[in-house]
């Protein structure tokens, strides 16, 4: 319990910056997590790098991942690992990484990583963001280490560029979530995001980004919906990585969409970039993360790292305000979430609000996991459908 | 007198995780103010199948064995129980999400009335150690800034008197108990046996007799000698993970990483055996990393997975084996060196001959 390490030492840890690649060679990588390539790549790219975008997250990555990965260690990390390895096959040669110290393994991730792809012989710079003090500051430093811009309006069109893309991209995923259990016609709504998904991917000019939102917004309330139908609500929670990626937790929400149930999830990518990246004197709203210390509080007094808090405040929060269910997904062996499994029941219990656990692997079985979430689903149908029964009578 | 200042008169320690290595220090900080500590019985499998009930199954033996722990205590009719949040150690140097939250988890799955004393040391929010017991004292009605200074220094005489034999060499049980009595035994134990081998593992998993089936005695019977972390200094291990080229991420990296590297690096033992309990996330990482480093040392290297279903009789086997290796290993090794020894012997005779030395005799 005495001070154990050198203080400085301490603090710049966790910022690498390796710079045995000459500037000129350099191809940028990193990896997948939800929609992060759609602003990445368009941050890169203003920025003068040449970005390698490795191929979307499928059995054959993580096929990747598990062989080269110890067993222990918790899925997204054998995404991640698989996503560096596709990527360097590719071309790549220096790779970014997102980094919070101390909040579970995740941030032991690079270093490891680092140690695995170095025996297996390949010839990398890693460069890491350290998210946990000064985030914007970092974020800028670690894009001058690995781009040399020196231009400032590079740097605003390619943040300004950026946080649009994640912001239009992001409230497509939202209608889409809306609109696909109401719509007349199956289909409409994945069809016009995905179109969408493209057309913001081609965008390339300030105006034309900050255009998107709106436009977006339009195209989908051209969609026919049927508006009486009695439709309950989910919130989606648990843990960040499971949650924005598509292949690991299965197309949860198109599954839940095609029951007939709308999907909330509390976490999307743009909410956390504008948390983490804009300095907080510009950021007066209450945060997502306040709000979830102020409701976890009679079950929680203290935050124990990892989403843990976030996912208990959003439970008791959805319960206050009228959704109908509670799906929690997370990782195998994920500490933090864990804990929050622990938390749950007694929260659904005194909350009266259903929780269904789904808890994901390599090993992973889609049929089971569907069962279980269609009989939740009726669950949830039924009681709405009783709620709404009696506000009738 | 002392009796009069405190709100409660007992307090319960569950005997599993920190206790196996702070209790010296709650034991002197307690007893100094007057309040009298009921510990949990020593685990059995009864306890930690009460202790499964209560959890998901995700979660991991220790979490599971110090929930059993809580419910003893409350069966054995305590109200006020002590369950301390060591959140992190040093700036960004946390413990497991489980360990930090365990007062969370214990409030939320058990559901009965009873007081719980839970302070937090929390260095990279700059709760430090005083903090922590100051929080403790107060929790027990002591408001008294000199009385609680004194209990800490009572405290900490008791937990350095600990560690300073167990550094000598001698067996845990031992130290735990002279360290509470006071008593300061000063013997170097030196036995000499033909195998050594480094025990990688957390105090709760390792020194908790039934979690780890008894394994600290079991090698002993081979007639193997065992080093744990606690005969290590801090200092030691800490400053072996640095020279292993390494950074210290987790609160408890000292107990297995430290202990691993310093033998390792001091090449003084034949053997490293990693414990960890099925599920726990840093034991993954941290043994990932030394199975790394014992490979490039050619250093033999087990380990073994523990969950509430470890049956003894596999254990065994596979203590035996690796032992039985060890031992192939040595015995060949010193084969070599005897072998090399003479073989230089008959160069130097044939040497001797051809110059003709051996017609002078």
């Amino acid at each position: 319990m005495s001070s154990l390490t050198d203080k400085k030492l301490n603090k710049d840890r966790y910022s690498q910056r390796g710079t045995s690649i000459a500037q000129k060679d350099r191809r940028l990588a990193w990896p997948r997590m939800g929609n992060i390539s759609l602003s990445m790549e368009v941050i890169a790219n203003t920025l003068g790098a040449k970005p390698v975008i490795p191929p979307a997250n499928t059995n054959e990555a993580l096929e990747i991942g598990v062989k080269n990965s110890i067993e222990g260690i918790c899925l997204p990390y054998k995404l991640n690992l698989a996503n560096y390895i596709m990527a360097l096959e590719k071309g790549a040669n220096t790779l970014i990484m997102f980094q919070a110290p101390g909040s579970c393994r995740f941030g032991n991730y690079t270093k490891m990583a680092q140690k695995t792809l170095q025996k297996m012989g390949y010839h990398f710079d890693m460069v890491v963001f350290d998210m946990y003090q000064s985030k914007i500051k970092q974020a800028i430093e670690a894009l001058w280490h690995v781009t040399r811009c020196i231009n400032p309006y590079r740097y605003y069109k390619a943040f300004s560029m950026g946080f649009s893309k994640a912001f239009a991209v992001d409230t497509a995923e939202r209608l889409m979530f809306y609109t696909r259990p109401r719509e007349i016609n199956r289909g409409d709504a994945e069809n016009c995001y995905k179109k969408w998904f493209k057309i913001i991917g081609d965008t390339n000019t300030i105006g034309g980004c900050r255009k998107l939102k709106k436009q977006i917004i339009e195209d989908f309330g051209k969609i026919p919906i049927d508006k009486n139908k009695i439709v309950p609500k989910v919130y989606l929670l648990g843990e960040f990585f499971v949650l924005l990626d598509p292949y690991t937790n299965q197309d949860i929400e198109k599954t839940l969409g095609e029951l007939g149930i709308e999907v909330e999830r509390q976490i999307f990518f743009s909410d956390w970039l504008e948390h983490v990246l804009k300095p907080s004197i510009f950021y007066r709203k209450e945060s997502h993360r306040e709000r979830c210390v102020r409701f976890a509080k009679d079950y929680m007094k203290r935050a124990i790292g990892g989403e843990c808090i976030e996912t208990v405040g959003d439970t008791v929060y959805a319960a206050k305000n009228g959704i109908d269910g509670i799906i929690h997904v997370m990782p195998f062996t994920c500490m933090p979430e864990i804990v929050a499994q622990n938390i749950l029941p007694k929260v659904s219990k005194k909350e009266e609000i259903p929780v269904l656990e789904l808890v994901l692997d390599e090993q992973t079985g889609k049929t089971g996991n569907i069962t279980r979430i269609e009989a939740f689903a009726d669950l949830v149908i039924r009681k709405k459908l009783r709620k709404e029964n009696e506000i009738k009578k | 007198m002392q009796q009069n200042i405190c709100k409660i008169s007992k307090i319960g320690i569950p005997r599993a995780m920190s206790y196996y290595h702070n209790y010296p220090f709650y034991h002197g900080f307690f007893k100094e103010l007057g309040i009298e500590i009921v510990l949990s019985d020593k685990t059995t499998s009864k306890l930690i199948n009460e202790g499964t009930k209560h959890v998901v199954s995700e979660t991991c033996l220790p979490i599971k064995v110090f929930v059993g722990h809580v419910i003893n205590l409350l069966d054995k009719g305590i109200t006020n129980i002590f369950i301390p949040s060591i959140q992190s150690i040093d700036y960004k140097i946390n413990n497991c999400s489980k360990i930090r939250g365990l007062p969370e988890i214990i409030r939320n799955v058990i559901d009965r009335p009873f007081n719980m004393i839970e302070p937090t040391l929390d260095k990279t929010e700059k709760i430090g150690f005083y903090d922590f017991w100051n929080y403790t004292a107060n929790a027990v009605g002591v408001t008294d800034k000199k009385l609680i200074k004194k209990a800490i220094d009572a405290g900490w005489e008791k937990y350095d008197n600990f560690l300073e034999m167990t550094k000598l060499g001698i067996s845990y049980q031992t130290a735990l108990e002279n360290a509470l009595n006071g008593v300061f035994e000063n013997r170097h134990l030196q036995s000499v046996k033909p195998l050594s081998v480094v025990i990688m593992a957390h105090g709760y998993n390792l020194f908790d007799e039934r979690i780890s089936l008894n394994l600290i005695k079991k090698l002993e019977k081979m007639n193997v000698k065992v080093y744990t972390a606690l005969n290590v200094s801090k200092e030691n291990s800490i400053k072996s993970i640095h020279e292993l080229g390494e950074l210290m991420y987790w609160a408890n990296e000292a107990d297995l990483t430290g202990a691993a590297a310093y033998y390792l690096l001091n090449n003084k033992v034949d053997g490293i055996i990693a414990i960890s309990a099925f599920g726990c996330g840093p034991d993954s990482l941290m043994v990932d990393e030394i199975s790394y480093h014992a490979k490039k040392a050619n250093m033999p290297m087990m380990n073994l997975t523990i969950d509430e279903h470890t049956g003894e009789a596999g254990f065994v086997t596979r203590l035996d084996a690796f032992i039985d290796m060890l031992v192939r290993k040595k015995r060949k090794e010193t084969l070599i060196k005897t072998k090399i020894n003479s073989i230089s012997e008959n160069e130097q005779k044939t040497e001797e001959k051809r110059l003709g030395f051996s017609n002078l005799h």
